[in-house]
């Protein structure tokens, strides 16, 4: 048997993985967030959920020979929320040292924490940096007040800026998430963009406001309080930041995501080329073992379970053929990387007529989405999923 | 035992939708002792899903009673079950034939509908002994004094001949059995002749074949006799033959007087079709019952799989249909926007639906059918003349002297209030009234020639919008008649949609084409490409419209690794797209075959 380089990604008994862990608090609830998260706990409740973590990794470890035998290589990292920040530095202390610490790690470990500005300051900066952690993803989204109110941010934009500003001084890698969203001008996210990049920000991911049933934002646009913006505005925004960050030496590397050279999160490449994580905590995801699994998206339920000593998963989805294939099309379409023409069902996407519009280019024999086809991948992604059958 | 024909009856009953026909059979069944009480299940005769849901009947189901009367006198009541509805006129005509008696049953609230007195009107040219029936008495809202009103006006007959009924607590049925059997003639006719028996209804069944549902005139037929089928010239062995139960009893002869079965061994129900007489292959009678006709289609739709692996299915079970149902014709076509599928031909909407719905369910079909259609006689420049029942097959106007379209005679009962909207839906359709008249204080009879591609198209609903549902509309098929007519084509995207061609007066083209266009606007999604929608007649464009390309469709988080919700979601539509159906570039959504019935106008 014979594979293509795409389909050997060090995927071997001995590759490396990644390692996920949730973390659900926030100190309040943002208005279009649909994530497992909750604005109600206290110390004695996070110090439990920590333990909870641990007890979690130990009962999968004492089903799974691969993590119990401690010899595949841990490459990266990501604390993850929720608000990740909000824990005191001691509990992350104690979680690094009861998950990450007790695997081998390649020498370039990359280990990310997701922080927000409000929770986020020197002496946890200092801390994080002592445990390893050398890779900061900063939630910023606006530096707008109206906007930032919008969302329900909990910073103000002068925190917001702080926020960089430390970040950029403690961390080589520093990361800044960006929301396009309702009432956005382009000459004011561009100096935005501007302004974060000048205080040390690396990468950047804008991702573009969606709206989740049941979130309060939801609610908002159907009682007419928030109006979305027209798609058209949408793309005007999305290709206009696209372009800005591109001049300011940015690489789009996926849809959302725009990176310095080096700087690109190895974590998210994982997810998106086929490499094995684990995740740990409630509504995590794992995709171990050929098979993809999350975990129940209940706290106290996920607690329960973990009590009674069951591995706490919910969805457990066992990858057929086409469903594989299928995987690895919509995840290598969302790369600048693209997929091997060969990998296409024949006849799902119209090549030439697609190069002519501009939604991609055709790169040593791979179709790479081009901005504008970026904004239209959903639409690819069905037109793939309609033809592919095995 | 030799039939004591003084002491049968054969009786129906007719009545509209919903006026309580099958319960009613199911009182009778119960009163005279035919089906016990855990036989008895609501509506015993309506046995398909579909007519137990949409309440009507739609094969007739004959049943044989034993009644022993106050006076300890035994009867034979053969209740034959007649369809309800207007779609299938010719088999209600020969269910009656079988009859001696009709029960006329008018629900006490609705009264008189349309239907109701155009098959009084058959039940009296069949010469039958007719017993008005005001049934659900029991409800609150009964005005029973007010519909022996219209009984007395429509039959003359007495007021105490009208009898008062609930069929669902049992009031009045001893007295309704009665009167069955003082008023219903016996049947006459000599066991001695030859063999005479009119087939009202036939089944298949797939262990005896075809199964003749018979009213013998004249004459005995035992089984194992040669029979012969005087319409459609077969010959057949008589299997089994027999009475109805809830189920078939076999017997060993049948003879004049009689309502029962014989089973042919034939292999579908076209060689053995309503209508035809059956009589011995040796000694034929002399003349067959009068009036045979093969049942003719009036409404045609195009069928189509929606997904195209699903052709053969259709075949296999249009075929399966069609052995139960000699009505429904269909034959091979294909389409450029749709495929390979069927013009099928059927009785009138109903049918359609019925037969669709079936399609769907009962053989778990995706279908797309196309505007319903009637049959046009086209007269060409040669003076030859083409039928045709497909609007995108329609030859070229250059070639075309005249076009004809079908004309019925449409009769409409409606409360008077509402006179006016029904005369103007009707001349909006280019109906031509011709008659108005009071049936009482409180309801109309207006009746109107007009196209029968107008009223398929979306009378019935419109009717019955208008008038909250209180009209009621009965139609019968009147004459080929020219008019001013074109062929409205629909581009998408330059693309002849041949499957939403339509054959338009040319006065109502334009308006039509327009909001045709708009309508499909509203249908197809936003795609990759902007979709251009045209009506046209011939190469004039009457219309245009179009739906913009989207902008933007990505959800661009793959957040947390969760891989799995997205492809599932993909999975998910692409169930979703095999009822989409591909024209060159553009997905149309099936409904949009179906937009031209929601255009209004």
């Amino acid at each position: 048997m014979t594979f293509s380089a795409d389909q050997r990604p060090e995927r071997g008994a001995r590759g490396p993985w990644g390692l996920y862990v949730h973390v659900p608090f926030c100190s309040s609830l943002c208005s279009y967030c649909h994530f497992v998260r909750t604005a109600d706990h206290d110390d004695a409740v996070r110090t439990r959920y920590v333990e909870d973590l641990l007890l979690e990794l130990r009962l999968r470890s004492r089903r799974c020979g691969i993590l119990s035998r401690r010899e595949r290589p841990l490459a990266t990292v990501y604390l993850g929320g929720g608000t990740p920040s909000l824990l005191e530095p001691e509990l992350i202390e104690r979680l690094v040292a009861g998950t990450v610490a007790t695997f081998p790690h390649r020498p370039d470990l990359e280990m990310t924490i997701e922080a927000n500005p409000e929770s986020f300051d020197d002496l946890k900066a200092g801390w994080w940096r002592e445990l390893g952690i050398n890779r900061v993803s900063l939630g910023i989204q606006s530096l707008q007040p109206r906007i930032l109110k919008m969302l329900g941010r909990a910073a103000d934009p002068a925190q917001a800026r702080a926020a960089l500003r430390r970040a950029g001084r403690r961390f080589d890698r520093v990361s800044a998430d960006w929301i396009l969203g309702p009432a956005l001008r382009v000459d004011e996210l561009c100096d935005e963009l501007d302004e974060a990049v000048d205080l040390g920000v690396k990468h950047f991911s804008l991702y573009i406001l969606e709206v989740h049933t049941g979130t309060m934002l939801a609610e908002r646009v159907a009682r007419g309080q928030v109006r979305l913006p027209q798609d058209e505005d949408t793309e005007r925004v999305y290709l206009a930041a696209g372009a800005h960050l591109e001049k300011l030496g940015f690489n789009q590397y996926e849809v959302a995501n725009f990176a310095r050279p080096g700087a690109e999160s190895r974590h998210n490449q994982a997810y998106w080329s086929g490499r094995p994580y684990l995740g740990l905590g409630p509504g995590a995801h794992s995709f171990w073992g050929r098979r993809r699994s999350a975990n129940v998206a209940d706290p106290a339920e996920w607690s329960r379970r973990l009590a009674i000593g069951s591995v706490p998963e919910d969805e457990v989805d066992p990858l057929d053929r086409t469903a594989r294939r299928l995987e690895r099309i919509i995840l290598a379409l969302r790369t600048a990387a693209g997929v091997p023409l060969d990998w296409l069902p024949g006849g799902a996407l119209d090549v030439e007529r697609g190069c002519e519009l501009g939604w991609w280019t055709i790169q040593r024999e791979r179709l790479v989405l081009t901005r504008l086809g970026f904004l239209r991948i959903d639409g690819f992604e069905a037109a793939l999923a309609t033809r592919l059958d095995v | 035992m030799p039939l004591n024909r003084d002491k049968t009856r054969n009786f129906c009953i007719i009545a509209h939708i919903d006026h309580g026909k099958s319960t009613l059979a199911d009182r009778l069944l119960e009163a005279t002792g035919t089906l016990k009480g855990k036989e008895l299940q609501e509506q015993v005769l309506d046995s398909m899903d579909l007519e137990r849901e949409r309440g009507i009947t739609i094969k007739s189901h004959p049943i044989r009673m034993n009644y022993e009367d106050p006076r300890g006198e035994s009867w034979t009541l053969n209740l034959i079950d007649t369809p309800g509805h207007v779609d299938f006129h010719y088999e209600v005509s020969r269910s009656l034939a079988a009859c001696e008696g009709a029960l006329l049953v008018v629900d006490a609230v609705q009264g008189v509908q349309a239907q109701t007195i155009n098959n009084m009107y058959l039940a009296l040219e069949h010469d039958l002994e007719i017993i008005p029936v005001i049934n659900k008495i029991d409800l609150p809202a009964a005005r029973p004094e007010y519909v022996q009103e219209q009984f007395i006006d429509l039959l003359g007959c007495d007021p105490d001949e009208v009898l008062l009924v609930s069929a669902k607590t049992g009031e009045g049925i001893p007295d309704l059995l009665d009167a069955i059997t003082d008023r219903v003639p016996s049947p006459e006719g000599d066991p001695k002749e030859r063999a005479k028996a009119l087939i009202f209804d036939s089944i298949f069944d797939p262990y005896v074949g075809a199964v003749a549902y018979v009213r013998m005139f004249a004459g005995t037929i035992s089984k194992g006799d040669k029979i012969y089928c005087m319409g459609n010239e077969k010959r057949f062995d008589v299997g089994e033959l027999g009475w109805f139960r809830l189920t078939r009893m076999g017997q060993d002869t049948l003879e004049a007087g009689e309502v029962g079965f014989i089973a042919t061994g034939a292999k579908d129900v076209r060689h053995v079709r309503v209508g035809d007489t059956i009589t011995l292959a040796d000694e034929p009678c002399d003349h067959p019952w009068p009036g045979y006709a093969e049942a003719k289609p009036m409404v045609f739709s195009g069928l189509y799989p929606t997904d195209n692996d699903q052709y053969d299915d259709l075949l296999e079970a249009l075929e399966k249909l069609q052995m139960n149902d000699a009505a429904l014709s269909w034959e091979k076509e294909s389409s450029a926007a749709l495929g390979f599928g069927f013009r099928c031909g059927f009785l009138g909407l109903l049918h359609l639906e019925i037969i669709q719905e079936r399609l769907e369910r009962e053989y778990g079909l995706n279908l797309i059918a196309t505007l319903p259609n009637v049959e046009y006689e086209v007269l060409l420049r040669d003076g030859s003349v083409q039928l045709c029942e497909n609007p995108a097959l329609l030859p070229e106007a250059k070639h075309i002297e005249e076009i004809r379209e079908p004309i019925v005679h449409a009769s409409i009962i409606t409360p008077k209030d509402f006179v006016g909207a029904v005369i103007q839906i009707s001349l909006e359709r280019r109906g031509v009234q011709t008659k108005m008249e009071y049936l009482d204080p409180e309801r109309v009879c207006i009746e109107f020639d007009i196209p029968l591609n107008e009223l398929v198209v979306d009378y019935y609903d419109k009717l019955k919008s208008v008038t909250k549902g209180y009209a009621s509309l009965d139609y019968e098929y009147r004459r080929h008649q020219m008019d001013d007519l074109v062929r409205l084509d629909i581009l998408i995207n330059g693309d002849l949609v041949d499957a939403l061609t339509c054959i338009v007066h040319r006065e109502n083209a334009y308006t039509w084409g327009l909001k045709l266009c708009q309508k499909l606007k509203e249908l197809i999604p936003r795609q990759m490409f902007a979709v251009a929608i045209q009506a046209a007649v011939g190469t004039r464009v009457l219309a245009r419209t179009s739906v913009k390309a989207f902008r933007k469709n990505v959800t661009a988080k793959c957040y947390g690794g969760d891989i799995s919700r997205k492809r599932k979601l993909l999975e998910k539509q692409k169930e979703g797209k095999k009822r989409m159906k591909q024209v060159g570039s553009v997905e149309i959504p099936q409904d949009a075959f179906l937009a031209v019935l929601k255009v209004e106008r």
